[in-house]
């Protein structure tokens, strides 16, 4: 039973429709990949599973109950995170205050310190910046305070944006090291990219979108291996 | 003697612009959660004022008698400003769910012109509840000096604005520093998109926004009555425009900087009233205002530069 389920999703930005009828699924535990061109719809594809975005027509399951059109708080807080893309963090407030964000809806205070120490033990370099403005961390340290915070709310399911967008090549390698391992935490992972390399080889199954609409759908070998995709994303 | 002059317009000064400051948060509160310049504050105040002098006359107060500050006095100015704060915080939010929500996406324009109306609307309410002519609001406190000696005068009044404001202040700094909803505050404040994705009700925390700008301008509104002793249903354009000034020039969005514009006209003001001549004295407030905003566009307390996207 697919913890997470599309169905024909169509969503957009005032007239523009981004998204023309998506589907695709995510089994509990599992890593799949969005792959895509920039304006293919993939970052709208999961601005409008969290609500951010609303769904024009389709349904967006979680745990077989329909999401479609609930509030971005209501979503987020039946256990979908969501690492934007661009990082979106609090740059005026400290890395402390941005992890503390990320567990806003954690009301036990020493539950919130257990996960802000345990998202710190994933990205070290972090916990020795707690005091320091966000907005003042290199882009790198940035992203992973993103997908900190995003951790820090203890998601069933993680919807994360170009994680490794704009980084430098070791510390892509770091951060695709640690979206790969969150799966043994029992976190669903819903992984866009423009990578598709690094996504590909991560995901058990993955999704082509090309304006809009998906084009292709197999495992992350198939993929991988298709001449189609290899022409298009892999740059052979 | 001119030193203690000096002294005394500066106290004057301060005990006016702590006023100012109280009414310049509602605008810097809104307009750091949502860029909404709200309007209609000014407005809202002169409605809690016209509350306030209606609960007055209820409440009896005035016969409480002016030659002593009695606790019955106290109380009755804690319940008046208690409830006065929260009619206009009630009103403030009820505003924000009928008026602004629904133009939440809309262009900026909208919600701005939006503000205007209510302005007016509000304007019309208070017409009709006070009716043209200015009221005078009853002296509730004795006007003796608290001050020994007859140099400088301190009185009943002047310490009667900074036991309502100081507390105030410190706690809406707290509030905003250290609970939760000061956090989900500064975060809406920041990027909506992202709060809503950490779990914050954005219209939730927008409401307790307007909320708290609206307490205080009702805490304001009472403090004006027995201090100004002069209501009228058209206070709330100057006032309103005094108290915006002060948030600009402190830097739109920040609470300190509200703080230290509103203190910053009351000084201006008062000393241009003593030594230019009162005539002199709103543009002068305003030629400042010009003067700090071609120097330092953000205001003194302001960010200079958008951050590091």
């Amino acid at each position: 039973m697919p913890i997470l389920e599309v169905n024909d999703l169509q969503a957009g930005y005032g007239p523009i429709t981004a998204l023309h009828g998506v589907s695709f699924d995510v089994e509990e535990g599992e890593l799949v990949a969005i792959i895509g061109a920039n304006g293919a719809g993939k970052t709208t594809l999961l601005m409008a599973i969290s609500g951010i975005v609303p769904a024009l027509s389709g349904a967006v399951l979680y745990r077989r109950r329909s999401i479609t059109g609930l509030a971005a708080h209501v979503i987020m807080r039946q256990g979908i995170g969501h690492c934007p893309e661009g990082r979106r963090i609090f740059s005026r407030l400290t890395v402390q205050e941005n992890l503390e964000l990320g567990g806003f809806t954690q009301r036990d205070r020493w539950q919130l310190r257990r996960d802000i120490a345990e998202a710190c033990e994933l990205f070290p370099v972090l916990g020795t910046r707690m005091t320091q403005v966000a907005g003042t961390l290199s882009g790198g340290e940035q992203q992973m305070l993103a997908v900190a915070r995003a951790l820090v709310g203890r998601p069933k399911v993680l919807l994360l944006d170009e994680p490794s967008l704009g980084l430098a090549p070791l510390v892509v390698r770091q951060m695709f090291d640690v979206v790969g391992s969150l799966t043994a935490r029992g976190i669903t992972i819903v992984l866009v990219e423009q990578n598709a390399r690094a996504a590909l080889a991560l995901a058990a199954r993955a999704w082509v979108l090309e304006a809009g609409r998906v084009t292709l759908a197999g495992t992350g070998k198939e993929l991988a291996a298709d001449p189609r995709v290899r022409a298009a994303y892999l740059g052979e | 003697m001119s030193a203690l002059f000096f002294l005394q317009q500066c106290l004057i000064g301060l005990t006016n612009g702590a006023l100012v400051a109280l009414m310049a948060l509602g605008y810097t509160m809104v307009y750091g959660i949502i860029r909404l310049i709200n309007f209609a504050h000014g407005d809202l105040i002169m409605l809690g004022a016209c509350l306030a002098l209606t609960l007055v006359g209820a409440f009896g107060l005035e016969a409480a008698g002016t030659a002593t500050a009695g606790v019955a006095t106290w109380l009755g100015i804690a319940l008046l400003v208690g409830l006065c704060g929260l009619f206009c915080g009630l009103v403030n939010v009820a505003v924000d769910r009928l008026v602004y929500r629904p133009l939440r996406d809309a262009p900026k324009l909208a919600p701005l012109v939006s503000a205007i109306g209510v302005s007016f609307i509000f304007m019309n309410i208070g017409l009709f509840w006070l009716g043209p002519a200015d009221r005078s609001f009853p002296q509730l406190l004795p006007t003796a000096n608290l001050l020994p000696g007859e140099g400088l005068q301190f009185g009943w009044k002047d310490l009667l604005v900074l036991v309502v404001v100081v507390p105030l202040m410190a706690a809406l700094m707290v509030l905003v520093k250290s609970t939760r909803l000061g956090k989900a505050m500064r975060a809406v404040s920041q990027d909506e998109t992202a709060a809503a994705l950490v779990g914050v009700d954005v219209d939730r925390v927008i409401a307790a926004t307007f909320f708290l700008g609206g307490f205080l301008g009702g805490a304001a509104s009472v403090i004006y009555g027995l201090y100004i002793n002069t209501i009228g249903f058209q206070m709330g354009f100057q006032n309103g425009l005094y108290a915006f000034t002060a948030a600009v020039l402190g830097g739109i969005g920040s609470i300190p900087g509200a703080v230290i514009g509103g203190l910053v006209i009351g000084l201006v003001r008062a000393l241009s009233t003593a030594y230019v001549g009162e005539r002199w004295a709103g543009a002068m407030v305003f030629a400042i205002l010009i003067v700090i905003l071609v120097f330092r566009p953000e205001g003194l307390l302001g960010r200079r530069t958008k951050e590091k996207v």
